[in-house]
């Protein structure tokens, strides 16, 4: 009696929770299905493969960014730094290949590291000397950022050679006809590699929140971190991890950036971490901590990453862009927040 | 505002003694309800219930959790709004929209959860979105900060209490707090005071204060209505009881006219003749658990004691004896300065929760939803949650089929009742929500268990079916101590007492030969013998 009568004073209908999960997704997956067939109608170039390619590969550096951001949200932290850390990472890595002659395949791994190195910073300055994730995440925004122009001397690193565009530009599975004429026709242009990386790490952090006992953890601390505590969880290790993982993803994607351009800007992922926190919201993350999903991310990168291609193929100018995700990003937090309040 | 002029205050004084019918002698009532029912979709959570309060009386609402008391409060208080019958205060039919409405009404409710900003002063808090200001008639941009403090002054003395407005209210006890928010009632001419659970984390001698604020309320000619599951008390202050089950009104008495037991079997709807269940277990020789000189800066010195095999050894005091904190410092939650814990001879080094928990050491904490629970997650992941190593494989993942059993093991065999195991925790009552955590503990295998207050704010029937799961354990050779500030609770349940005395233990006694007086002797300091 005492359940039911506060399951329903608390959502008004006698749905499962489990069930309005279920709702919760299927509005967001609707509203990217109504983006596709508007944006289809609109401009006959979108709704091609091609253009699928595109956007796949313009939202892999949403997604991975928002998939480290989910995992630090759902503790209840916040990450600042990933715009300025992808951009340091890359450029560590650039310069690894130019200035050290190290393989390009080492380059980069140094540059994923520094990202590491950066979140394991983050993560100590929020657990050991518990500084608020914001103003922790603040500071390093400002010093990768500031690292990353001082060691370039603010220039781009170019002349990189083809092997580093590589993992940026390469894909999987394409297939080119050359003609009768010698001209060769795309018959199929092929999986991008960051595309099979984001679908790759995506799914493995998934497994990891869903189906393991970190990601258990995860769950708990950001849930009640005090019951987490006293229920024997190591809530500073779980916090750091998430912050380490955070920190990586972005030395990643910095690599992933940086190879596509075959020129390391230190300018480049400004503001990138906005876009992430807005995927992981947009797809029914709480800032409060405790509630989020990959897939809920992914569909928020999408959302984001749909509507610039598509409102860029109508010519809609860049700032009404603007204007309209940061609407899109109220409206759908506001029912969010509507859900919760039922 | 078009309140009828308030009835004579001569109404004030105990009408005459009149079972049953909600109309009193003195004529119509402060306030009356008739026929009150609350439809949430789905569900019935009030049908057709009576209640009245006359000026000057104090009526208890008793009831189980989940028996329709709070929404009753909500309906009176202007939360929610009646999906069918009256409300008459002060003679005229009222519609209460909001709190704010039944505020300027008069009606004031003091939440179990006390509602304090605790960085702003007393004073600032009493006189909360109501600051006398400065400027022409009082309508300036600055407040009055002279009046602000007198103003919260000559309240707090209206009650009698010595709080300076001045102090932040982070730095007070709950008592005080409780006495800030009557203090803020009073500050609204507040003539119908709700009281929800006002006591239930009071100590003896803070509920005495209580007690006597309530009965100069009570002279000065407001009705009080008083929610509590501490029906030993209600003696002292309640003139009339009304109990409520399932959502429908079942009696109203004059509490004189009734016993508590009468009271309880109404409320369970069945006669409930033992309180605490027998024991059946015996504490035997073998010591399972041994504190030898603990000590921590400033909250406890030098506590040592035994706990036995089979027995269950009680922590009685005042708040802020100790108690909590030598629990908590044995489970690593809080650092120790000094002194050794021995679990079955071996000594602990322990630094932090992870590592009592891998000794096995539990501690259930007073404050279940803060501290206990990951409130958003389901049933069955706050079942795992201390043990997620058996119910997971070697890399690290999840055996879902090994949790489900494991959670419905749990759930069967403690009785808890949820729709199912994949349901969020906190829409479960009080009683399950504790009984998750004692199974969370069990499922760890732990060998003591400290349970801080296992029974606060859990109504009757869960209490009883928690002191059988306690006696169960410690049947088993489960080491069990009761931290309680309930003494009936201490000399139901323990075998032996252990009594702190500000950060002391004054004395440990052999609960069958001791009284509540004399454990309180011990528990203020006027008595010591063990050291």
């Amino acid at each position: 009696m005492a359940e039911i009568t506060e399951v329903s004073k608390q959502k008004g209908v006698s749905l499962s929770d489990r069930q309005k999960d279920i709702i919760q997704k299927f509005a967001a997956l609707g509203s990217l299905f109504v983006l596709i067939a508007v944006f289809s109608l609109t401009s006959s170039a979108f709704f091609t493969l091609n253009n699928g390619m595109t956007i796949a590969l313009q939202v892999t550096s949403i997604a991975l960014l928002g998939i480290g951001a989910t995992c630090v949200i759902i503790t209840g932290g916040i990450d600042l730094s990933v715009g300025s850390v992808l951009a340091l990472s890359g450029v560590v890595a650039a310069l690894a290949v130019k200035d050290f002659g190290m393989p390009v395949w080492l380059g980069m791994i140094a540059g994923i590291l520094t990202g590491t190195i950066c979140g394991f910073i983050n993560g100590m300055l929020v657990t050991k000397m518990r500084l608020p994730p914001f103003i922790a995440t603040l500071g390093m925004m400002l010093i990768a950022r500031g690292v990353a122009l001082q060691i370039t001397g603010a220039r781009a690193v170019s002349g990189l050679g083809e092997s580093f565009g590589e993992l940026g530009n390469g894909s999987f599975l394409r297939v080119v006809n050359i003609g009768d004429d010698g001209f060769p026709t795309v018959v199929f242009p092929g999986i991008p590699y960051p595309v099979i990386l984001m679908v790759v790490i995506a799914i493995a952090v998934s497994l990891m929140l869903n189906r393991s006992v970190l990601g258990r953890h995860i769950y708990a601390v950001g849930s009640n971190p005090d019951a987490a505590r006293l229920s024997g969880v190591n809530v500073t290790r779980i916090v750091s991890f998430t912050y380490v993982l955070s920190g990586t993803l972005a030395g990643l994607t910095g690599c992933v950036l940086m190879s596509r351009l075959v020129t390391a800007q230190p300018n480049e992922g400004v503001m990138y971490e906005l876009d992430a926190i807005a995927s992981a919201v947009i797809g029914g993350t709480s800032l409060i901590g405790g509630v989020g999903t990959i897939s809920g991310t992914a569909i928020g990168a999408f959302v984001i990453g749909i509507l610039r291609n598509g409102l860029n193929m109508n010519g809609v100018s860049a700032f009404t862009q603007q204007i309209i995700i940061g609407l899109v990003i109220l409206v759908t937090v506001w029912i969010d927040q509507l859900r919760n309040r039922r | 505002m078009e309140s009828r002029p308030a009835e004579p205050r001569q109404s004030a004084h105990r009408p005459a003694m009149t079972a049953g019918p909600a109309l009193s002698a003195s004529g119509e009532p402060l306030l009356r309800l008739d026929n009150i029912s609350k439809e949430f979709p789905g569900v019935r959570a009030l049908s057709n219930v009576h209640f009245d309060l006359r000026r000057g009386e104090v009526h208890a609402v008793c009831g189980e959790n989940g028996a329709g008391k709070s929404t009753l409060m909500k309906i009176i208080s202007g939360v929610y709004q009646p999906s069918a019958g009256t409300i008459i205060y002060k003679g005229a039919e009222r519609h209460f929209s909001s709190t704010r409405d039944s505020e300027a009404a008069g009606i004031a409710i003091i939440h179990q959860e006390l509602n304090l900003v605790p960085h702003l002063s007393v004073a600032e808090n009493i006189y909360l979105a109501r600051e006398p200001r400065l400027g022409f008639m009082g309508r300036g941009f600055l407040v009055d900060r002279k009046k602000l403090r007198a103003d919260a002054k000559r309240c707090l003395d209206r009650l009698g209490v010595d709080i300076d407005p001045g102090r932040p209210v982070r730095g007070l006890s709950v008592a005080q707090c409780q006495m800030v928010e009557i203090a803020k009632s009073l500050s609204l001419d507040a003539e119908v005071l709700i009281m929800d659970e006002p006591t239930s984390s009071l100590t003896e001698q803070e509920t005495r204060l209580l007690f006597k604020v309530i009965r100069d309320l009570k002279a000065s000619g407001v009705g009080i209505v008083y929610i509590s599951h501490r029906l030993d008390e209600m003696a002292e202050i309640v003139d009339r009881v009304t109990v409520l089950r399932d959502g429908r009104y079942i009696s109203t008495d004059d509490f004189a006219d009734t016993t508590v037991d009468a009271i309880v079997s109404k409320m369970v709807g069945r006669s409930l003749d033992e309180k605490f269940p027998d024991r059946t277990s015996t504490p035997s020789d073998e010591i399972v658990l041994s504190a030898e000189g603990l000590s921590r800066a400033g909250t406890f010195r030098d506590v040592s004691f035994t706990l036995r095999r089979g027995e269950i050894l009680g922590f009685a005091g005042l708040m802020g004896a100790g108690r909590t904190e030598v629990a908590r410092a044995i489970f690593g939650a809080d650092p120790l300065d000094a002194g050794t814990v021995t679990l079955h001879g071996r000594t602990l080094s322990i630094t932090s929760p992870r590592d009592a928990i891998a000794a096995g050491i539990a501690y259930l904490s007073e404050d279940r939803k803060a501290q206990g629970l990951a409130i958003k997650m389901p049933v069955d992941a706050n079942m795992t949650l201390a043990n997620m190593e058996d119910v997971s494989n070697r890399f690290g993942l999840i055996d879902f089929a090994k949790q489900a059993k494991a959670a419905n093991d749990y759930v069967n065999l403690l009785n808890i009742r949820t729709p199912s195991i994949k349901q969020p925790v906190r829409l479960l009552s009080g009683g399950n929500q504790q009984k998750i955590i004692i199974g969370k503990w069990l499922f760890r295998k732990s060998k003591v268990l400290f349970f801080d207050e296992p029974t606060r704010g859990i109504d009757v029937g869960a209490k009883l079916s928690i002191y059988r799961i306690m006696d169960a354990l410690a049947a088993e050779g489960i080491g069990v101590v009761l931290i309680s500030s309930e003494l009936p609770e201490i000399l139901g349940m323990t075998d032996r007492v252990a009594v702190f005395h500000q950060g002391r233990i004054t004395g440990v006694l052999e609960t069958k030969k001791t009284t509540q007086e004399e454990i309180m002797r011990y528990a203020s300091g006027y008595a010591r013998s063990a050291g």
